[in-house]
């Protein structure tokens, strides 16, 4: 039996144990189980649209007991690279997320940040953002999902707005949440696990489960949130599993612990 | 003797905005020279279409703009992406779901847009809001074989001296979306150009097109076997000189230095 101590689940939210304010069922006791197993977790979210303030609020009124040193999020890793470069963001950046860059400089701005932020991708801010990119500006992509899961179906993310500033600037995105290599090395680092001994539990085939198994992590994709099926075949390798839910992909680590399959 | 004017020139193909008027407040301005230059090719007996990728407004009303600032045209003569447009949806029995300029809209008037089974973006400014771009992408996710048209797919224009994304920003976030590729009717597409040299009856090898656009009109242009000149009006940056794809057969400062040297190359 491998020592849970040398594994490390990074666990993805939305679409993977929640969907806005409802769990996905069987989430908040599976969470419990892998806590109790002493494996190190931790959760990484490309969930742009709230601060992490908002988001562990939402998480706990669902009834998930989370702590917030638990949750790495895509803004704070694009707040922590603005700060380090001394960049002023132009923020394409939900209301809801802007306390998340308080202590930055926006003045006469030298930079685009773009998040998941319906209310900013109005022509007018998207133009805006592309004449700033044409002066040499880089363009900061918090992250590029194509689109997500919300009650009323699915929703285009910011990628598809990135992608086509990107190509009407002719500047390319630098990434910084998932899937970029360096976000995964991050949210893992203070575990010390090797990427080999890490999963990655999420509904992006790209983003969550291509993203980290392209540093030798194991990807598990859920069939819930966003999930569509034939999703397991847009990536090569193909995950290291699929599953229904949170809990089966739980199971599954938990068994590997006892018999590891590799 | 510049090298594009050697070979015969039978028919000529101009790109309208930033090529014939600077767009902007109150229906911009005629770029200087451009009025003659058109008369000049009419005197010369040479025929001209205008390929353009405006769809901001309907043909009649671009046209009657224009006609305002002093051109002389035919209706008839200025190729827009929409008729284009209806043409391929009548043909292939598809029913749009449209997110273009509301200014456009009547030149769909005849098309069947209920229960839609494709979407057509178009070049536009507010109607480009996250909802509607939302209801396109849940409309062709929705579809078994999504359809996306782009009428065009350029980068930018020039509106009021500043440079505005054009519908090319977001036919690629569509793409981008749905993992699709969009069929573009309009300027590069060569069935586009070629609708034009058909209806002038010239052959490409014989036809020169004139624009600001050095990937969508210079390059289009060469690709369908025209000759593709390039204006430093427009939308035109200096970097576009030196295109890392785009090699245009000409280069000239405007619209009436280019009919100049069509003139010079005739005598």
């Amino acid at each position: 039996m491998t020592s849970p101590s040398k594994i490390t689940v990074l666990i993805d939210l939305s679409g993977t144990i929640h969907v806005e304010d409802k769990e996905i069922e069987g989430s908040i006791s599976a969470l419990e189980k892998l806590r109790k197993s002493k494996i190190n977790f931790k959760f990484v979210t490309n969930t742009t649209k709230e601060s992490k303030r908002i988001l562990l609020q939402r998480l706990t009124s669902i009834g998930f007991s989370i702590g917030e040193n638990e949750i790495f999020t895509s803004l704070t890793a694009a707040h922590d690279t603005l700060k380090a470069r001394e960049l002023r963001p132009f923020l394409l950046i939900d209301n809801k997320a802007l306390e998340d860059f308080v202590d930055l400089h926006k003045e006469n701005p030298n930079c685009v940040v773009v998040g998941l932020a319906p209310d900013k991708f109005s022509y007018k801010c998207m133009n805006e953002a592309f004449k700033l990119l044409l002066t040499g500006a880089p363009l900061i992509a918090v992250h590029k999902s194509r689109y997500y899961k919300t009650k009323a179906g699915l929703a285009l993310g910011p990628g598809p707005f990135i992608s086509g500033l990107e190509y009407s600037s002719g500047i390319k995105a630098e990434i910084i949440g998932k899937p970029s290599a360096e976000f995964f090395k991050s949210a893992v680092k203070e575990f010390k696990s090797e990427p080999k001994d890490c999963y990655m539990v999420g509904d992006d085939v790209r983003d969550d489960i291509g993203g980290s198994q392209a540093i030798g992590m194991k990807g598990l994709l859920v069939r819930s949130g966003k999930y569509r099926p034939g999703d397991e075949n847009k990536i090569d390798p193909p995950p290291y599993n699929v599953v229904n839910n949170f809990s089966e992909a739980v199971e599954i680590i938990l068994t590997d612990l006892i018999a590891p399959s590799l | 003797m510049t090298l594009w004017t050697q070979k015969p020139i039978n028919g000529v193909l101009l790109d309208i905005t930033g090529v014939l008027y600077e767009s902007g407040n109150g229906g911009g301005n005629a770029i200087n020279g451009s009025i003659s230059a058109v008369l000049e090719l009419n005197k010369l007996g040479i025929p001209v279409r205008f390929c353009t990728n405006e769809t901001q407004c309907t043909r009649r009303k671009l046209v009657k703009k224009l006609h305002e600032l002093g051109f002389s045209m035919e209706e008839s003569h200025v190729f827009p992406p929409i008729p284009a447009m209806c043409k391929i949806l009548k043909k292939r029995g598809l029913r749009p779901h449209t997110l273009v300029s509301s200014a456009a809209m009547e030149d769909f008037s005849e098309i069947d847009c209920s229960n839609p089974n494709c979407v057509v973006v178009g070049d536009a400014t507010t109607e480009l809001s996250y909802d509607n771009l939302n209801r396109a992408f849940q409309m062709l996710i929705a579809m078994e074989n999504p359809i996306l048209f782009s009428l065009g797919k350029g980068k930018y224009y020039k509106d009021a001296g500043e440079l505005c994304l054009d519908v090319g920003c977001y036919m690629k976030a569509l793409e981008y979306a749905c993992d699709i590729e969009a069929e573009v009717v309009g300027k590069p597409s060569s069935n586009f150009f070629n609708a034009a040299l058909e209806d002038m009856g010239v052959d490409a090898s014989e036809t020169v097109m004139i624009g600001d656009d050095v990937v969508n009109d210079v390059g289009g242009a060469q690709t369908c076997g025209m000759r593709g000149v390039l204006v430093r009006t427009g939308k035109f940056r200096p970097q576009d000189e030196q295109h890392s794809q785009v090699t245009p057969d000409g280069i000239v400062d405007n619209l009436a230095q280019a009919v100049k040297l069509i003139i010079e190359s005739k005598n």
